[in-house]
């Protein structure tokens, strides 16, 4: 176990590492000079005139070797320091971490919302194989895959915002606003997790351990309950964190739709605006949390198997 | 009121799905006939040790599960009784039906450690029929669960009640599951081919364990086996079934001496294996494969275990059949792998067969192949057959796509197959077939060296056979050298021309397969000589037990490997 969770943070330091590199180069590779753009993300007035900028590109140390800028980026990245946004002229932090948290709730309810439904929906369809039931749940799910969010999305403002006045359209205030962007997100990962919940189900159903439960007078349910789903919802813990991740950096569409101020509308307002240093934080957090959400869900994935945990133990 | 099991007429064929949800091997197998039992008829009174005896598919199976009402939903019994004692069990309900599972009749299986939730600890199964059937709950049923396992024999049973079931060892873990299946205190046990997959000294000391609470409580068993060794042994009636019917039943011995039926007489004539002559190889031959003072230890041996080989020295000569006998955990696998060069070993040298034999992609690996034990484990139940056997052939490299199915097609022949076969998926074969398949993919790197690790053993007495003789002609037309790993001494006896012993990891013994047999020389090759001995002395009324030496040398075994 030891070996692992030190393997496991050695790469999940190169991959953090290695995004990071790519975001730190966003100035130099874009058009424009990378001087000029780096000064603006640390000096909060406008330069003009040429002997400040030469004077605080030498100051800011822009004519290093590419490498020592990189480490002293990092360093300064690491602090929390990351620099003033162009648009707003004031420090990146104080923008990404209230967006992170408005998206980090959506995205939490969204999975939480998909989980519950597809755990009773793919167990039913398990249970239900090849019957009406079963058809019916695998056809729906499926067909969310092809409702695209872009088109959804204002068709729910249209019916509960606009026509029926039951829920707002816009904004991030409080669980009723929370709904419909909520679902709008959900619908595809439900339609994920319920076919990988009625595979696993059916595998874990077909182990002949199941029979041997049976035989020892244990009912349907409480077989199902304890034998058949622990064992079955088991690839479920990944595919949510994959999701995790994905959803993090995916939520553009409806954020930007429902006028909500998480990380996807950030992260747009900053490529519209050509905002360097606020994309620059901005992806830096996404992808960190991105790497480190998915290594936290390998590592439940281990502890919740006996084998895997007694191979390293 | 009738006492014991009645099963009366009873039919069962392939039907619309009814409610029973448990899903087994048998609906992912091929297409079976539509009726599967064609009034099959049985009883087990309590006290009495039955044993059902057939070819596998011949429907043994099926009737123990329709006693438990557990068929898979595919099946439909249309008619005939089953009772036990004065309960009705085909009109029961599902809570009656679930009082009698593990309550009135408890049930091994054939493959133990699949029968365990591999998420859960050994006690949490013993604690489901113990709060159950016995209403036991907390401390009590924990002390309770120990007890049991205590009593099913295994050593330090407050420490493997909290283990997983992956680190028991086959043995262990049927006697474990035995433990469950007498928990609720049933009258009734089914055991379907309990043993089989065990060797002779742990199979007699499960028989034992079984057959004490016969005589203490009058538990009544209906034992499935393929064997007629056990069956001589332990049973006072004997059914034989094939095809969903049976064929012949009577007192053990009264069958086994004259059998009825053509179907008992061929059961009989392939269980018992006659070794035939077998020629010695030619003093001048040439080693292929030479293990020097080789040891292998693995990272598990903190409790107090032996390293799974301990200097070992073996060499394997042209065109010889050596077999290698041992108990579970002596390291006979161990042995394998390391030939085949899947581990390596800690200290020692492994020389294999150059690659005189290859095309210029050849790895000297290819040189010598293995058969593995479980064939339905040995093929990717994803992949059609046909992709299966021409992966090892495709990653050699050196062959048209039209060569290697030439080449596919004539191994196929030769291990006496359909070439139909390769567009299915494993689960739609048989064992035998699949495991000929296993053969036919190894053949087709044209090996010097075959190793067979227990490549027979999950197969039932005809089948087993019939393998045993394809291994031997193919030994014989390609000139392979043959390595037969098991813990089945006939089928040592059988085949092998020298016979190697490992015991502990350590090799014990290595002669010639007569002089091993007749006059054994390390302590445990003797004990493993005679626990083979058939034990029934023909004329003798009603069941025999042991022979008192067996039983003597059996109480002088070693506690269990672990």
């Amino acid at each position: 176990m030891m070996l692992f969770l030190a393997r496991r943070t050695a790469t999940l330091g190169v991959s953090v590492l290695l995004a990071s590199f790519l975001v730190f180069l966003i100035p130099y590779v874009t058009p424009g000079d990378p001087a000029r753009k780096i000064i603006r993300s640390r000096v909060s007035g406008e330069v003009v005139d040429e002997a400040t900028v030469q004077a605080l590109t030498l100051q800011l140390g822009i004519g290093d070797p590419l490498w020592t800028q990189y480490l002293r980026w990092l360093g300064r990245f690491g602090s929390g320091d990351m620099g003033l946004s162009y648009t707003s002229r004031t420090p990146v932090v104080e923008q990404v971490l209230p967006a992170l948290w408005i998206t980090l709730s959506m995205v939490v309810a969204t999975l939480g919302a998909a989980a519950l439904v597809s755990v009773l929906l793919g167990t039913a369809a398990a249970l239900q194989e090849g019957r009406l039931a079963d058809k019916a749940i695998t056809t729906v799910t499926q067909a969310f895959i092809a409702i695209p969010e872009y088109w959804l999305a204002p068709v729910l403002v249209l019916i509960f915002a606009l026509k029926l006045s039951v829920l707002p359209s816009a904004g991030w205030a409080g669980p009723a606003s929370a709904v419909l962007p909520v679902t709008v997100l959900a619908l595809r990962p439900i339609s994920h997790f319920t076919s990988a919940v009625r595979e696993g189900v059916l595998d874990a159903l077909s182990a002949e351990h199941v029979v041997a439960a049976r035989s020892r007078g244990l009912g349907r349910r409480k077989t199902v309950l304890k034998h058949v789903l622990p064992n079955g919802l088991l690839p479920l813990t990944t595919l949510a964190a994959v999701w995790f991740a994905g959803l993090l950096g995916g939520s553009v569409i409806v954020e930007v739709i429902f006028a909500i101020p998480g990380m996807g509308r950030l992260l747009y307002d900053a490529v519209l605006n050509s905002d360097i240093p606020l994309a620059q934080g901005g992806v830096v957090v996404v992808v960190g949390l991105a790497v480190v959400l998915t290594t936290a869900a390998d590592l439940v994935h281990r502890l919740l198997n006996p084998r895997m945990r007694a191979h390293h133990a | 009121m009738p006492e014991g099991l009645l099963i009366e007429q009873l039919r069962l064929s392939e039907g619309t799905p009814s409610t029973a949800p448990a899903r087994t091997r048998a609906d992912r197998s091929a297409p079976a006939p539509r009726t599967l039992l064609a009034g099959v008829d049985l009883t087990v009174a309590p006290g009495e040790f039955v044993a059902l005896v057939g070819a596998s598919g011949s429907g043994k199976t099926l009737t123990a599960m329709s006693a438990l009402g557990l068929l898979p939903p595919n099946l439909r019994i249309d008619s005939g009784t089953i009772r036990l004692g004065g309960t009705d069990l085909r009109a029961a309900g599902e809570a009656e039906l679930n009082r009698v599972r593990g309550g009135r009749i408890g049930m091994l299986f054939q493959q133990p450690k699949r029968m365990f939730n591999p998420r859960q600890t050994i006690i949490s199964h013993l604690l489901e029929p113990l709060r159950l059937h016995a209403g036991l709950r907390g401390r009590e049923a924990r002390a309770r669960a120990v007890d049991l396992l205590a009593e099913a024999g295994l050593s330090d049973p407050g420490h493997w009640a909290r283990a997983y079931p992956h680190q028991l060892s086959g043995g262990m873990a049927q006697r474990a599951m035995l433990a469950v299946a007498l928990a609720g205190q049933p009258e009734l046990l089914l055991a379907d081919e309990p043993t089989s997959a065990l060797d002779k000294v742990l199979e007699r000391q499960i028989l034992e364990l079984i057959d004490r609470q016969r005589r203490q409580r009058g538990l009544g068993i209906l034992y499935i086996t393929h064997d007629f060794a056990t069956v001589s042994a332990f049973a006072d009636r004997v059914v034989v079934m094939e095809a969903g019917q049976v064929k012949e039943s009577g007192p053990a011995a009264a069958v086994l001496d004259a059998p009825q039926s053509e179907c008992t007489r061929q059961l009989l004539a392939s269980s018992a294996l006659v070794p035939g002559p077998k020629p010695a190889p030619a003093a001048s031959a040439r080693t292929v494969l030479a293990l020097e003072g080789v040891t292998k230890r693995f990272a598990a041996a903190k409790r107090g275990l032996r390293p799974a080989l301990e200097q070992v020295s073996l060499t394997v000569l042209e065109g010889e059949i050596l077999g290698v006998l041992g108990q579970s955990g002596s390291g006979k696998s161990t042995l394998a792998r390391l030939a085949v060069g899947l581990e390596s070993p800690d200290s020692g040298r492994i020389t294999r067969p150059t690659g005189a034999r290859q095309g210029p992609g050849g790895s000297a690996g290819t040189a010598v192949q293995l058969v593995f034990q479980e064939p339905h484990d040995a093929f990717d139940p994803r992949m059609r057959l046909c992709a299966s056997l021409e992966a090892p052939l495709a990653q050699r490299g050196g062959l048209t796509t039209e060569e290697r199915q030439n080449r596919i097609h004539r191994v196929l022949q030769e291990v006496e197959l359909e070439p139909g076969l390769l567009d299915r998926y494993p689960g739609q074969c048989s064992g035998g077939q699949l495991q000929r398949l296993t053969i036919a993919r190894a053949l087709l790197l044209e090996p010097t060296v075959l190793i067979c690790d227990e490549a027979t053993s999950a197969l039932d007495a005809v089948t087993q056979r019939k393998v045993l003789d394809l291994l031997l002609r193919l030994q014989r037309d390609h000139r392979m050298s043959l390595v037969m790993i098991s813990h089945d001494m006939n089928v040592i006896r059988y085949a092998s021309q020298r016979v190697a012993v490992l015991f502990e990891g350590a090799l014990v013994e290595l002669a010639a397969t007569e002089d091993f047999f007749t006059d054994p020389q390390h302590p445990h090759s003797r004990q493993l000589v005679a626990a083979s001995l058939p034990s029934r002395r023909a004329g003798t009324t009603g069941p025999q037990r042991l022979v008192p030496e067996t039983q003597e040398l059996l109480d002088a075994l070693p506690p269990l490997p672990a």
